[in-house]
């Protein structure tokens, strides 16, 4: 398959600060995750690859060209900034319908474009309220309605998830999934593992502004397995819920939450304990507000990794 | 594809108009217009006051041109504008940077220097629909007796370009404070209350070096009376040149505020 994406030496440094070094890529079509804990690079690495900065050293090609300024590229890709930050003062419509113009569409095509995205998003009863109205959530989809908003061929999704709850999570992981069978190149950054595990096998991972692996996720999961891996769970009766796994061997260590509302789990098994969270969640008919994997989890499984 | 001259000149200006049209729109709604709006009615309630007063007082007071130029021309031209200038012009770039959401912008097939001079064509026509009302109204109620003398409406022409070429230099130059410097407003004020107010009233050639010079060169000379300190002018510039310098000194800013926008790479953590 032809690489969408090409790096070569990419490297950015702020001042004295790295924050990218070296990293030569090729990215083809599909969803490929870019996995790393805060500070590792991500928000560079697409910050770089969106020309929104310029390289210090080495390029980037999108579709064979250079992405440096420009502006015809850009209407090809399509960026969902990591902040949660608006144009508060508009309506979700206008905000959507604003950037479309930016894009050079037709009046009857801006309208039928961003009804298209409101409603993929399910934002279309709320288009006419206030951005600075909307829940954490909504403001996350009316961010994504506006990267895909133009159709763009390449979608480049910045935490995308965080802030979302889990069935927010789940559907936009579903919507992902379908920008992929279209043929699309997808790029999504987490610092959460699972999240990228559901969407894609292809990861990048990276650690202190260096790529450290690409690949199946499978391998990197292999080497994962045998690190102990912390998983938190919001719920309204945390204690009752951690007393289900207390008996269980790949449990090694339950904390509470000082809110009395949130129990952290160490286990050694991931794929058992979800298992079994969510058959649990299921048969005893449990309320779960959100289940995430704090950021230390993963910068501890990647100090591991670099053998730290 | 390389797009030929003509065709690239097209594209920018159709990048231009896409932004001032989203911008324009924007800062028309926008909750400190609402507020500015109000503070560019002072000079309206300022007038009410004085004609009530020649109204009820029965005393013939100054005559309603002599009023409007001396008094409520000075109000807009050393107050009204340069709030407006400094807080629409900053935004152009700052407000972008402060609010983060420069990503929006940068990532569409729009080239930089265009959301520049898109928004800042944007702000300076509201900031001019904004001083235009108030300045008809003043003009209006002072001069309620004599609205049939053709020859005013000429006077009130001019009043409304100066301060039109007072709002395009000193949003230029403030659109490049807002995209070069972190506390623009601050330099700003420095600028606008600091040195503008003192240089345009040193003697010889140093108050040129104030835009407000070039704008009060179109005024009509001072004549003596109470607030003829205020008109006070050592040497003013041709009107011409007046002209000129003020297309001269937009065209600069707006070129290096362009420049530093489109080269800078500003932090949006901070």
């Amino acid at each position: 398959m032809t690489a969408v994406i090409e790096t070569s030496k990419l490297s950015k440094w702020y001042g004295n600060v790295l924050g990218l070094s070296d990293v030569s890529l090729e990215i083809e079509p599909g969803v490929t995750g870019l996995l790393g804990p805060n500070g590792a690079g991500k928000s560079t690495f697409l910050k770089l690859i969106t020309g929104q900065i310029r390289p210090s050293i080495g390029t980037v090609r999108i579709f064979d060209q250079k992405v440096q300024n420009n502006q015809a590229l850009f209407s090809r890709i399509g960026f969902c900034p990591e902040n949660d930050s608006f144009y508060e003062e508009m309506t979700g419509w206008i905000f959507l319908t604003s950037l479309l113009r930016l894009q050079g569409f037709s009046p009857a095509e801006i309208r039928s474009r961003a009804e298209e995205a409101l409603d993929i998003v399910e934002l279309s009863a709320d288009k006419d309220r206030l951005i600075r109205a909307y829940s954490r959530g909504m403001r996350q989809r009316l961010k994504f309605a506006q990267a895909i908003a133009h159709d763009p061929e390449v979608i480049i999704l910045d935490e995308p998830m965080s802030g979302l709850d889990p069935l927010g999570k789940r559907k936009l992981i579903r919507l992902i999934k379908a920008y992929k069978e279209r043929g699309k190149t997808v790029i999504v950054s987490s610092h959460v593992l699972p999240e990228i595990e559901a969407l894609t096998r292809t990861i990048i991972l990276i650690h202190q502004g260096k790529v450290f692996a690409k690949g199946d996720i499978h391998y990197i999961r292999d080497l994962i397995e045998s690190h102990p891996h912390m998983v938190s769970i919001r719920c309204p009766d945390p204690r009752g819920l951690a007393g289900q796994f207390l008996g269980e061997d790949y449990v090694l260590k339950v904390h509470f939450g000082p809110d009395g509302r949130s129990v952290l789990v160490e286990t050694n098994n991931r794929d058992k304990f979800f298992a079994v969270l969510l058959s649990l969640i299921v048969k005893s008919r449990r309320e779960v507000e959100e289940i995430t994997s704090p950021d230390d989890n993963l910068q501890a499984v990647f100090d591991y990794l670099v053998g730290k | 594809m390389k797009l030929t001259p003509p065709a690239a000149v097209r594209s920018f200006l159709g990048s231009v108009r896409r932004v001032f049209t989203v911008f324009f729109r924007q800062g028309r709604k926008a909750r400190r217009t609402r507020f500015f709006f109000l503070l560019s009615f002072i000079p309206v309630a300022v007038s009410l006051v004085i004609k009530f007063n020649q109204i009820f007082s029965g005393k013939p007071g100054r005559e309603g041109d002599f009023l409007f130029t001396n008094l409520i021309m000075l109000f807009y031209l050393q107050m009204i504008i340069l709030i407006l200038a400094l807080f629409y012009g900053t935004s152009v770039c700052s407000e972008e940077v402060e609010g983060k959401t420069l990503p929006y912008l940068i990532t569409r097939p729009v080239p930089k220097a265009a959301v520049v001079l898109g928004k800042y064509a944007a702000y300076t026509a509201v900031m001019i629909g904004m001083v235009t009302l108030g300045l008809v109204f003043s003009f209006i109620v002072l001069n309620l007796d004599r609205l049939l003398d053709p020859s005013l409406y000429g006077q009130l022409g001019r009043y409304l370009g100066v301060l039109i070429l007072g709002l395009m230099a000193y949003g230029a130059f403030f659109t490049f404070f807002g995209s070069s410097l972190k506390r623009s407003i601050f330099f700003g004020l420095l600028f606008s209350f600091g040195w503008e107010n003192v240089i345009q009233y040193f003697p010889g050639s140093t108050q040129r070096l104030a835009i407000a010079h070039y704008l009060k060169s179109f005024l009509p000379a001072a004549s003596p009376g109470r607030f003829s300190f205020l008109t006070f002018r050592l040497e003013p510039t041709r009107p011409g040149l007046a002209l000129l310098m003020l297309f001269a000194i937009t065209a600069a800013f707006l070129t290096l505020a362009c420049l530093f926008f489109s080269k800078k790479e500003y932090s949006l953590e901070d």
